[in-house]
């Protein structure tokens, strides 16, 4: 098949560029080898750092991060657009990019985030705020005791759902029947305080409806805890992205492995999906490449030799040997600078391929973890990247 | 990068795609069930208890994992393992056989479609772990095998006549398309023979998916050996095999060549083609154009899981879009829990259902006037809840051929 661009990787950088060209009017497709890693995500967009303003964490990077070849302004652009289709898909985000804000985690710790998916916008909890939280029987891996341990005067109930996983519980959620039971028994609870706490169950589809009415029906504030996965705010952010992106007319190629590639001079012409039966061409005019990092298998390191895995592009990296020392573990280990090196036009700068464009965490001093900048800037260096990929295309 | 289980780093991205996972707590799901347990049998020891049993082999976790590794295919050999380690239960017996039943079953069909709708038999159903509260398929005297014998030449014939024109198909239809809904089969033998495609239908037997799901590599290979001998035939004189049941189509690409191992099990997946994308490659190189008129309906479309494995835009989909004044909804997130034999299970009943209603739900939300599936076992499940029409996407665009 022929499209106009081609997008490689699902994750957010790949599916918001996807969603930008479609609706620019762009025949796109998407190639991927799979889920990508924002399903097990806790859903909530990190921009900057952990200070008060993000743009001040930003304007404190240094001067090779791929949010300075955005710009501000560009930031700014991606992370509405963003708002705007998540709240046209009625998975609405809360909270202003430039700011920080607070969510409380299953350890009764906060952490720093900046836009969080609606069920959060009650989860910023003050100090000596009172709270009371709803757990479930049985249910992996979230223990109340942890946040009493911080907030003492919390007060929690158990329910029983009669699953104990939180793919099960949000699944039944989704039910009326199961919903109009948990209600009831909610309320005879008798809970004092105004706002409950309670693991990200709240439904995998109709966690709009589910929230309003227990809002309306108990008359308490609600909000969800990001669990570990299955991630069920991760489930409901892939799936709400992957659902515009189809909606807007994006063509899906997934359980993706790309084993070849065909050149003419300096452009990409086609990729080729091996499988099994035939393999498949995919053939466009320019080519985005959103693979993500290491975890994401779009860079890979072999013997000290660092790869990328689709077109084999020259890598950056500051490390020289040794990989695995002893700091390995440490936040700032200068692996986490590898990666390909862009120019202004979000091409690679080593490389011949005029059509292709790089976006995401497979960039190199992207640093997403010790900058807290994941989410974020896969949102705009994708919106970037597809930008100068339509320009290329006029 | 060798892919294999040892690449999985348990992320759990599979687990929030299994359908049976999310509605039934007895089930640990495909990291556990697939390379978790693995690493056990490796060492030779077999961590499978009756559980693994709960999977249903839609391949969803293949699709979703992102590291290549397969979790339906390392459950798939726990579960022959299980099952040939234990006495087979009557419904295992009944559906690894299936092929046989459907072929009796529509000689005698007028006896048959009587006795599995008799209260009797149902309850003796319930007695041997058969569901009783479901429709059994109806069966058709008809079959496409015998329609072949009367109006579509066999190659041979063709061979020696001047007849054939430049695209020949040998159409594998399958159980269901042949024993029970012969009608879409000879839609689809219309609308290829429509776009100037000689169609043969070549002596087939059941393409072993129903074996292999209950526990029976024996059998189910015996099947992939005799259809793939026939088959090659087709291939080597340069016919194209196209299929419509998404399983079949699946277990001829995916499983022939690898768990089936046909000698030409690779020959066989190279050529094999599903329908819509046969049509769609020959409207790309400029061989056909469709011309439908337009139909003014809401239609609601049912993946069924076997398809979306394929890991292509869906085929379907794309002509749909050339239909004017057409609407159309995707419904791909949710499983509709039936897995052919699976869903005819009494102990599968509860995920079954589940699974079912909250499928059925997520199609009617636009309020269709239709609903399609290519596969003939979502149709049955989905139509156990919902009164809405729901029919092949071949009928469709039959329709909107005016043929």
């Amino acid at each position: 098949m022929k499209y106009d661009i081609a997008v490689i990787g699902s994750g957010m950088s790949g599916l918001m560029a996807s969603i930008y060209l479609a609706e620019q009017g762009l025949n796109t497709a998407i190639v991927s080898r799979g889920d990508p890693i924002c399903s097990v995500s806790s859903g909530c967009i990190d921009i900057a750092g952990t200070g008060k303003k993000t743009l001040d964490s930003i304007n404190n990077f240094p001067e090779e991060h791929p949010y300075n070849k955005v710009g501000e302004k560009g930031i700014s652009y991606s992370i509405q657009y963003f708002l705007n289709i998540m709240k046209e898909e009625g998975y609405d985000y809360t909270g202003n990019f430039e700011k920080n804000r607070n969510i409380l985690t299953p350890i009764g710790k906060h952490r720093v985030t900046s836009l969080v998916p609606f069920p959060m916008k009650h989860a910023d909890i003050g100090k000596d705020e009172a709270f009371h939280i709803i757990s479930f029987k049985d249910i992996k891996d979230f223990f109340p005791s942890y946040i009493r341990g911080v907030f003492p005067d919390t007060s929690i109930s158990v329910f029983n759902a009669g699953t104990h996983t939180t793919m099960g519980i949000a699944a039944k959620m989704d039910n009326k029947d199961f919903l109009s039971t948990f209600i009831t028994w909610i309320k005879s609870q008798k809970i004092k305080q105004n706002k409950i706490g309670i693991p990200a169950v709240l439904g995998i589809t109709k966690t709009y409806e589910i929230i309003k009415k227990l809002e309306i029906e108990t008359g308490k504030f609600f909000f969800e805890i990001p669990t570990l996965p299955p991630s069920i705010p991760g489930i409901r952010l892939y799936r709400s992205l992957k659902s515009i992106a189809e909606k807007k007319g994006v063509s899906f190629y997934g359980s993706a492995e790309i084993t070849d590639f065909k050149k003419e001079k300096d452009r990409i012409i086609n990729i080729t999906i091996k499988k099994p039966g035939r393999p498949d061409y995919v053939n466009a005019d320019a080519f985005i490449l959103a693979t993500g990092s290491f975890v994401s298998g779009g860079l890979f390191l072999d013997k000290n030799i660092f790869k990328e895995t689709v077109f084999n592009l020259p890598v950056y990296s500051p490390v020289e040997k040794e990989v695995f020392n002893q700091d390995f573990f440490k936040l700032g280990h200068p692996i986490e600078k590898s990666g390909i090196l862009i120019d202004n036009n979000f091409n690679a700068t080593e490389s011949a391929y005029s059509n292709l464009f790089i976006a995401g965490s497979i960039l190199a001093n992207s640093e997403t973890m010790k900058y807290q900048c994941g989410h974020g800037m896969a949102i705009a260096t994708g919106i970037a990247a597809a930008k100068s990929a339509k320009e290329y295309l006029k | 990068m060798k892919e294999t289980f040892e690449n999985c780093i348990r992320c759990t991205i599979c687990v929030e795609n299994c359908p049976v996972f999310k509605v039934n707590p007895e089930y640990p799901g495909p990291k556990q069930a697939g390379p978790d347990a693995e690493r056990f049998r490796l060492d030779g020891i077999e961590t499978v208890d009756k559980w693994i049993t709960h999977c249903t082999q839609c391949k969803r976790c293949d699709f979703a994992c992102p590291y290549g590794v397969d979790p339906s295919k390392l459950i798939l050999n726990a579960q022959i393992r299980y099952v040939s380690k234990h006495k087979k239960t009557i419904p295992q017996l009944l559906f690894s056989n299936f092929h046989y039943i459907a072929r009796l079953g529509s000689f005698f069909s007028i006896i048959t479609n009587i006795i599995t709708s008799l209260g009797i038999i149902r309850k003796l159903f319930k007695l041997i772990g058969l569901r009783s509260d479901i429709p059994f398929p109806q069966f058709r005297f008809k079959t496409l095998q015998r329609f072949r014998k009367k109006s579509v030449k066999t190659p041979e014939y063709l061979s020696n006549n001047n007849q054939l024109k430049k695209r020949k198909v040998a159409f594998f239809h399958g159980c269901y398309l042949n024993s029970n809904a012969p009608d879409e089969g000879r839609m689809i033998i219309a609308i290829l023979e429509h776009f100037n495609i000689t169609v043969a239908i070549p002596n087939q037997v059941c393409c072993g998916l129903p074996a292999l799901g209950n526990g029976d590599l024996v059998k189910a290979k015996g099947f992939a050996k005799k259809n793939s001998k026939e088959f090659a035939k087709y291939i080597e004189q340069g016919w194209d095999i196209i299929y419509s049941c998404t399983s079949c189509g699946h277990t001829l690409i995916y499983d022939y060549p690898e768990i089936l191992d046909t000698k030409e099990g690779e020959l066989i997946s190279q050529n094999t083609w599903n329908l819509y994308e046969y049509l769609l490659m020959l409207k790309d190189n400029g061989e056909l154009n469709f011309n439908f008129t337009a139909l003014d309906k809401v239609i609601s479309y049912h993946i069924p899981c076997h398809l979306r494995g394929r890991g292509v835009p869906y085929p379907a989909v794309i002509i749909f879009k050339e239909i004017p004044n057409l609407k159309m909804n995707i419904q791909d997130i949710d499983c509709c829990g039936f897995s052919g034999s699976y869903g005819f299970k009494e102990k599968n009943k509860e995920t079954t259902d589940t699974l079912g209603r909250i499928a059925v739900e997520s199609l009617e939300e636009c309020k269709p006037d239709i609903i399609i599936s290519d596969c003939g076992a979502c149709r049955m499940q989905i139509s156990n809840f919902t009164e809405t029409q729901i029919i092949d996407p071949i009928q469709v665009i039959f329709d909107a051929l005016e043929l």
